[in-house]
């Protein structure tokens, strides 16, 4: 208890200084992005009035104080260049839910055939199924992503012919973004998995349960798959929060109304409000995760203690 | 174990069947998005020219910010309100002007007082095409109310109060009585407006989204959510907002009540977000889900060698943002670029020429349009169709005419003009070679390619030793406040767009104090002895006050405009537009103005059942150029 406390107080800190940071950062760059084209056009009063009512004449201390003042409120603001004047939690909201749906799903199927995957290859060490993803595994890591999700993306369109763009009343816009999310982890758990259980695999204990006489299913399922898995289970609550941010490229290529890119964007045109809320909400979620992260794999295996120095790992 | 592994796949099959096959509820009325009925089919009552169905689709790229029209300065933007609310007057397809909301109008003896008759019965519609009101002269005043409270960010509000009396003033917080500001609404059908002094070109600023109407009542009613999704506005014009989500989809409506509806007959326009648009619309185009695409320079080679493809391309239209190259006459540069040997140089007419005759435009030009460079090159720094009085285009007035008949390029003359400047610059104390910096924008790489050929043709056409070429790569964010804006540059090319159909507002950017070139610090002097810019001042002075004969009018500013060609203050390079497009909609059946939101609308716009070739659009063009003319001769003689 005393140990998550701790650890909040520290995430806390480091939050607020990433916040304070960026803030001031998006401060110093030229006004001339918060206009646009038009700057050259425009008289000195109308961007003075633009800028004062941003908020962006005042001296750096009152901005932020005025942002902390808000934020303690619960308003994060409305969005100046993206969306003038709509509220970022409307902007979001949306965006967010379809980002951790698509995210929530690709996982999904990632964790199933890719954990799948690598326990074939594990029990098959050597053989056929484990040159075959061993095949794919490499391809998936050494092929750049924008060139299989663009040629999935025109090919695959055609061939069983699907929607190229994703529509929210047609569901089987799904199946292709979900597929290419999901490529590349597949990859990922397969291939820990499967090293994991080897390692595993070489263990004593592993002989002693085959000398006792356990079936091999058994001991796969029981003792090494639990073992395996600790490790990977740290990064779980953080893979499922990070669907938050979404996929830039997929979302970008099948029309998908998320985050992905939401952030780049902001950034780009310089929307202060936007970018302020999105570091927040990005960061806030990276300490989460890491602490669930580390708590899930204490609750997988006891011998793990975090609150002693070399606990975690 | 077995129990996780089982929670674990209970809990994907929850997701997967959450994701995969519940159908959402959605707010408003969906339309199909996957690939539409087939717009092909030829039989038709005007012998099969015209598409049968009548529904525009494309996707696009750059999402729109805000519809609040009363704010934006974005094409992206105004093109959507163009099409959403209407304006006093619009122009034809020849660019001639036409009633709208107003039916009649007519201005005082001293030009000072327009006052417009509006057409009855026009209503305002909500986004479900519900009635709310009609459509008064109230709302032109209430429109001009907001725009004119610098609170609510119009970056419209200054071109309103350049022309309209004491609008400035109130604006500023000088007058705080808005009913001295030169706009009244004298009774519901009678708008007046009250100019600061007289200006001819007037009418062409009402296409402008500074002079729309918004319901009063409506607008004070949403206060800053103005125009914030579509349900936040009011719509008279041809088509209402049915549906927009950003980065999804925004689809138009007919408006069936449109005062004008005969004329609308593309009852549907279908706007798709992708952020790849230009990767996957070629793509879709082919498969027939999207009715036009611009063809991006990285497919244009493919096309172009399919026979069957290339059957269905021909060149855009050209657009009004002129792009030249200028001298810049008060250099801020980093002392390595010399900037003391660029001040004598620059202000050496003979320097000046010689570096203008050794570029050839056309081949510079094939980095940005290898298959048709000359089409957007210009030779004057006002784009030709741009402004025509008594049915003569500028570009044909006066001076200027010679220059737009002629060329810059010409390599004798380049070593002619080079020789003589190495005797008087060296006499003057100027050091070989001239150093001279070329900042370009590296989002552009036909830009970066430009730059290299221009260049190449400097130094090999003037000597190293003559000259020496430095280019200074920017990037884009911040790219004129570091280059033109700080005087960061010898020679480079810059760009201005329209702010009103008349020629004075291609003298701009060359005004005293601006931030363009700085000719105001040329030594440079006429042949009998006087300053160029001063003349040039002078020169545009008076024709801005001619304001009662237009022709003579035309005629001083294209001598102004002559004067800094001619001088080689500037070198015109081409105007935006051109590329190339696929597309089902005829180029010139839409309203045609050079400024304004005119040529945004789908007015009189019917979707060809084939698309258009360029044979086709060269004959189109030509025969369009002819009736323009005809037309605008016609008016004149009114």
């Amino acid at each position: 208890m005393k140990y998550i406390l701790i650890r909040l107080s520290r995430s806390l800190l480091t939050l607020i200084i990433v916040v304070t940071v960026v803030f001031l950062l998006m401060r110093m760059m030229p006004i001339e992005g918060y206009f646009g084209a038009s700057f050259d056009k425009l008289d000195e009063a109308q961007k003075t009035a633009k800028l004062n009512n941003l908020g962006l004449l005042d001296p750096w201390y009152i901005q932020l104080k005025n942002f902390y003042t808000d934020i303690l409120k619960g308003d994060l603001g409305e969005s100046i260049t993206y969306r003038p004047k709509v509220a970022i939690t409307k902007i979001l909201g949306d965006k967010l839910i379809t980002s951790i749906r698509f995210g929530l799903a690709s996982l999904a199927v990632s964790l199933i055939v890719g954990l799948s995957l690598g326990i074939v290859m594990a029990r098959f060490k050597g053989k056929f199924w484990d040159k075959l993803g061993t095949c794919y595994v490499v391809g998936a890591n050494a092929v750049p992503a924008v060139i299989y999700y663009l040629l999935i993306q025109v090919y695959f369109t055609d061939i069983f012919k699907l929607p190229l763009l994703y529509s929210k009343s047609d569901p089987k816009s799904w199946i292709l973004p979900v597929l290419c999310l999901s490529l590349v982890n597949i990859a990922y758990y397969a291939m820990w998995i499967r090293r994991y259980m080897v390692d595993e695999l070489n263990k004593d204990y592993v002989r002693l349960a085959r000398a006792k006489g356990l079936k091999n299913k058994d001991i796969m399922t029981r003792h090494v798959m639990r073992n395996a898995f600790v490790p990977m289970a740290q990064y779980l609550p953080a893979s499922i929060l990070y669907t938050v941010s979404g996929s830039i490229y997929v979302e970008s290529l099948f029309s998908i109304p998320g985050t992905g890119g939401l952030l780049v964007t902001a950034i780009q045109r310089q929307d202060n409000t936007l970018v302020q809320a999105l570091v927040l909400l990005y960061s806030s979620i990276g300490i989460v995760g890491l602490m669930l992260g580390d708590i899930l794999m204490a609750s997988f295996d006891p011998r793990i203690k975090l609150s002693q120095e070399g606990g975690s790992r | 174990m077995k129990k996780i592994l089982s929670l674990l796949l209970i809990l994907a099959m929850i997701l997967t069947a959450c994701s995969g096959g519940k159908p959402p509820v959605s707010q408003t009325p969906e339309t199909p998005e996957t690939p539409g009925p087939a717009e092909e089919q030829p039989e038709d009552a005007d012998g099969g020219k015209y598409a049968e169905e009548q529904v525009y689709k494309t996707v696009y790229a750059e999402e729109i910010q805000t519809i609040n029209y009363l704010t934006t300065t974005t094409n992206v933007e105004f093109a959507l309100a163009a099409n959403l609310v209407d304006t006093l007057v619009d122009y034809d397809m020849y660019g001639v002007l036409q009633p709208a909301l107003a039916e009649t109008w007519e201005v005082s003896d001293d030009g000072l007082t327009w006052t417009f008759h509006l057409r009855k019965g026009v209503k305002w519609l909500d986004f479900e095409g519900t009635e709310v009101a009609e459509t008064t002269a109230h709302d032109f005043v209430s429109a001009a109310a907001y725009i004119l409270v610098p609170e609510n960010e119009s970056a419209t509000a200054n071109l309103f109060y350049s022309v309209i009396k004491n609008a400035e003033e109130y604006f500023n917080g000088d007058i705080t009585d808005f009913s001295e500001v030169g706009i009244k609404a004298e009774d519901d059908y009678t708008l007046v407006y009250t100019l600061k002094e007289p200006v001819p070109y007037f009418e062409s600023m009402l296409t402008y989204v500074c002079f729309f109407p918004a319901y009063g009542p409506f607008l004070e009613e949403m206060g800053d959510q103005f125009g914030t999704t579509n349900s936040a506005l009011l719509y008279n014009g041809a088509y209402i907002l049915s549906e927009f989500e950003p980065q999804m989809h925004r689809i138009l409506t007919k408006n069936p009540t449109y005062w004008d509806s005969e004329n609308i007959h593309i009852v549907e326009l279908n706007y798709k977000y992708n952020k790849e648009a230009t990767s996957l619309a070629g793509e879709m185009y082919k498969r027939g889900e999207i009715t036009a695409v611009e063809l991006p320079a990285s497919i244009i080679d493919e096309w172009m060698n399919n026979p069957e493809l290339k059957a269905q391309v021909r060149p855009g239209t050209l657009g009004n943002y002129s792009w030249f190259y200028a001298f810049n006459f008060d250099p801020k540069f980093d002392a390595q670029y010399e900037p003391e040997n660029w001040k004598i140089a620059v202000n050496n007419p003979n320097f000046r020429k010689s570096v203008v005759s050794a570029i050839n435009r056309i081949a510079a030009m094939q980095t940005e349009e290898p298959y048709n460079p000359e089409y957007r090159i210009i030779n004057t720094i006002t784009p030709p169709n741009f402004a025509a009085q008594g049915g003569l285009d500028y570009t044909q007035t006066g001076a200027l005419k010679a220059i737009t008949e002629g060329d810059f390029f010409d390599k004798d003359k380049a070593v002619e003009y080079k020789n003589k400047a190495v005797e008087e610059l060296t006499a003057a104390g100027a050091t070989f070679p001239v150093k001279i910096l070329m900042p370009y924008n590296t989002n552009s790489t036909s830009w970066a390619n430009e730059a290299q050929v221009v260049k190449q043709q400097l130094e090999t056409t003037l000597g190293a030793d003559y000259i020496e070429v430095t280019l200074l790569p920017h990037a884009p964010t911040g790219f004129l406040d570091g280059t033109r804006r700080a005087g960061n540059y010898s020679f480079m090319k810059v760009n201005w767009g329209p702010d009103y159909a008349d020629p004075q507002t291609y003298t701009d950017p060359f005004e005293r104090g601006f931030n363009y070139n700085f000719p105001e610090y040329t030594t440079d002097v006429t042949a009998d002895g006087q300053n160029i810019f001063e003349v040039y001042e002078a020169k545009v002075n008076e024709a801005k006050a001619e304001v009662t004969d237009l022709a003579k009018r035309f005629e001083l500013f294209a001598e102004a405009e002559a004067m800094l060609i001619d001088n080689a203050f500037v070198m015109p390079y081409n105007v935006s537009g051109g590329g190339y497009v696929a597309s089902k909609v005829h180029p010139f059946e839409a309203p045609y103005s050079s400024f304004g939101i005119s040529s945004e609308r789908w007015k009189g716009q019917k979707l060809l059942a084939k698309p258009m070739n360029t044979e086709e659009f060269e004959a189109a063009q030509q025969e369009w150029q002819a009736a323009r003319e005809a037309a605008l001769k016609e008016a004149a003689k009114k």
